[in-house]
């Protein structure tokens, strides 16, 4: 099938976004082109300004549009603990809780060495020059509990061994609120293998 | 338990077939190639969710098909089952009693079934292997938890030996991130060595008293769990796990070299042992036979000390490979208690009261025809 050219550059563009195919990235350039020209002059500005005024946090790495980030800017936060995600958006996931009043640190990634992800190639250099400063007295390690998560955060942990900070890992187990019935075997031997006494 | 329906859509050479079972002996009837181990093999991978032939899932996709489906229903000591597995080219989708399991580990282990085949005789005289992938399956039946750690230990093996490999080459060397894969393989390795050596000696126990009484007492059956580290009988999982650290320190420079890891449960052994010889090497083929046999009757009895519930048998052409003696024996142990199906081109020659009785399918070219 033959598509005018701008079009198909346009489809070409939309199959670069995860999870869209040819067939999504159709229907979407059909829509935009039945759009109103304002809105698509928004979408495209908005599109750019991403890009250009979004960038990484040079103390912590999460996204910001200003630097350093709000957070690491906030005097009212506490500067003792620092809590250490593999991604944006798991801060962001954090400060929807409301709850944590630290600082973060990204890590923009896991080690795995089958992707040829080694320490040097996340955060971790970072991290430890933000340690040199002794206002900090623990690290939260929260980074997936899967295999590439536990061995990065077992990695800090024995890094910081020597320094005397606190270093912590964050619980996993059942979801609060859910029934217990409906947990996964995997997941319930987890939550009895972590219980405590009561 | 008993399987009462079976329904297959485009699985292999069945177009649409749907059949209901005897709770008795099954025979599935027919000539060589027109679809007798194809039924047997859809029951198992109803139950496993995976085949015991092959592990292409498109290979179980009747020709220029775009999905199979098989669709069971069962009676167990606690009420009636109904499963469903859609095998489609881009993978399966496992349903229990109409809903939809999101991991096949979770659906695994609802039926329960213990295949005998002529490979199996290879489970006495093949590779570690062939042994390793018998204790994996058979676990995996009873634990969901064993699956997982299993799985767990897989990647983390990969990952491991990614990084002796950049090790080996020199292209990068952190022994810092060597050193934490070795300490969280550890752990999963000694859970998985506990759990085979509980198994095996439970296996052990069923299996020994029914080797002797197919030797006539004259045989004693032994099963030696090997692993990669020297752990006694009694070790708890902590010690098991100081073992492993012990032996990954030994053997850190040699895996350098070789860029691989070198022990772990992926390198375990079984061996079977009759009075004293080990029978993968020593044993006569009706010795190794009788071992076969006897650990696959303890199978039986151990799914049923373990669940409650007898398993599914399928015995996939084997009754020709035995003497009359072995085959009467099978015979009286699965008398009234399990059901099974056996597949075979002939019942002429097999002279037991089990076979008389049972309900006879006779198979032709991808259809069914049931006992009238």
């Amino acid at each position: 099938m033959h598509y005018p050219e701008p079009l198909s550059k346009l489809i070409d563009s939309f199959m670069k976004l995860p999870g869209i195919g040819p067939k999504t990235a159709a229907r979407l350039a059909f829509h935009v082109l039945a759009m109103k020209e304002d809105t698509v002059l928004e979408f495209a500005k908005a599109l750019v300004d991403v890009k250009r005024q979004i960038r990484y946090c040079t103390v912590c790495g999460h996204i910001t549009d200003r630097d350093p980030c709000y957070i690491c800017k906030d005097e009212r936060r506490d500067r003792t603990t620092i809590c250490v995600v593999q991604d944006p958006k798991d801060v962001i996931a954090m400060e929807r809780m409301k709850e944590y009043n630290g600082l973060y640190h990204v890590l923009h990634g896991a080690i795995s060495p089958m992707e040829g992800i080694g320490p040097e190639d996340i955060k971790i250099a970072e991290l430890l020059a933000r340690l040199q400063d002794e206002t900090i007295q623990e690290v939260i390690l929260a980074t997936d509990p899967n295999i590439e998560g536990e061995a990065t955060a077992m990695y800090i942990s024995r890094l910081l061994k020597p320094t005397g900070i606190k270093v912590t890992r964050i619980a996993h187990g059942l979801p609060v609120g859910g029934d217990l019935e409906y947990a996964d075997e995997v997941t319930l031997s987890k939550a009895l293998e972590g219980r405590r006494e009561l | 338990m008993f399987l009462t329906d079976l329904a297959l859509t485009n699985y292999r050479n069945y177009e649409r077939e749907t059949m209901r079972f005897d709770q008795g002996v099954n025979i599935i009837l027919g000539e060589n190639a027109q679809g007798k181990t194809n039924m047997m093999e859809a029951i198992y991978v109803l139950a496993m969710a995976k085949s015991h032939r092959t592990s292409n899932d498109k290979d179980l996709i009747r020709w220029n098909e775009e999905y199979a489906k098989i669709e069971g229903k069962a009676e167990k000591r606690n009420g009636s089952l109904s499963l469903e597995l859609l095998i489609s080219k881009k993978g399966k989708r496992a349903k229990c009693n109409h809903i939809e399991q999101q991991r096949l580990s979770q659906y695994v282990g609802h039926l329960n079934v213990v295949m005998f085949a002529p490979e199996d005789l290879n489970l006495v005289k093949g590779s570690p292997q062939v042994r390793r992938r018998f204790i994996d399956m058979e676990i995996g039946q009873i634990s969901p938890v064993y699956i997982h750690d299993l799985s767990q230990y897989q990647k983390l093996l990969q990952q491991r030996n990614h990084c002796l490999k950049m090790m080996q080459t020199r292209e990068r060397s952190d022994e810092a991130v060597l050193d934490v894969l070795t300490e969280q393989l550890v752990w999963l390795a000694a859970k998985i060595t506990l759990r085979r050596r509980q198994f095996l000696s439970l296996l052990e126990q069923w299996a020994a008293p029914i080797h002797r009484e197919i030797s006539r007492g004259a045989e004693q059956l032994h099963i030696r769990y090997e692993p990669s580290v020297d752990v006694s009988d009694k070790a708890e999982l902590s010690r098991i796990v100081e073992a492993y650290r012990e032996t990954f320190a030994a053997v850190k420079e040699r895996e350098v070299q070789r860029g691989t890891t070198l022990v772990g449960p992926h390198r375990d052994e079984v061996a079977f042992w009759v009075n004293g010889k080990n029978v993968q090497t020593f044993g006569s083929q009706g010795q190794q036979r009788t071992t076969a046999l006897a650990v696959k009757l303890a199978e039986i009895e151990l799914i049923f000390s373990e669940l409650g519930d007898y398993p599914i048998l399928l015995l996939d052409d084997v009754l020709s490979e035995l003497d009359d003696f072995r085959q009467t024996h099978l015979l009286d142990a699965i008398r009234k208690k399990v059901q099974t199906f056996v597949t075979t081109t002939s019942i002429d020659g097999i002279n037991h009261d089990v076979i008389q009785e049972a309900a006879i399918y006779r198979v032709h070219s991808g259809s069914v025809i049931a006992p009238s």
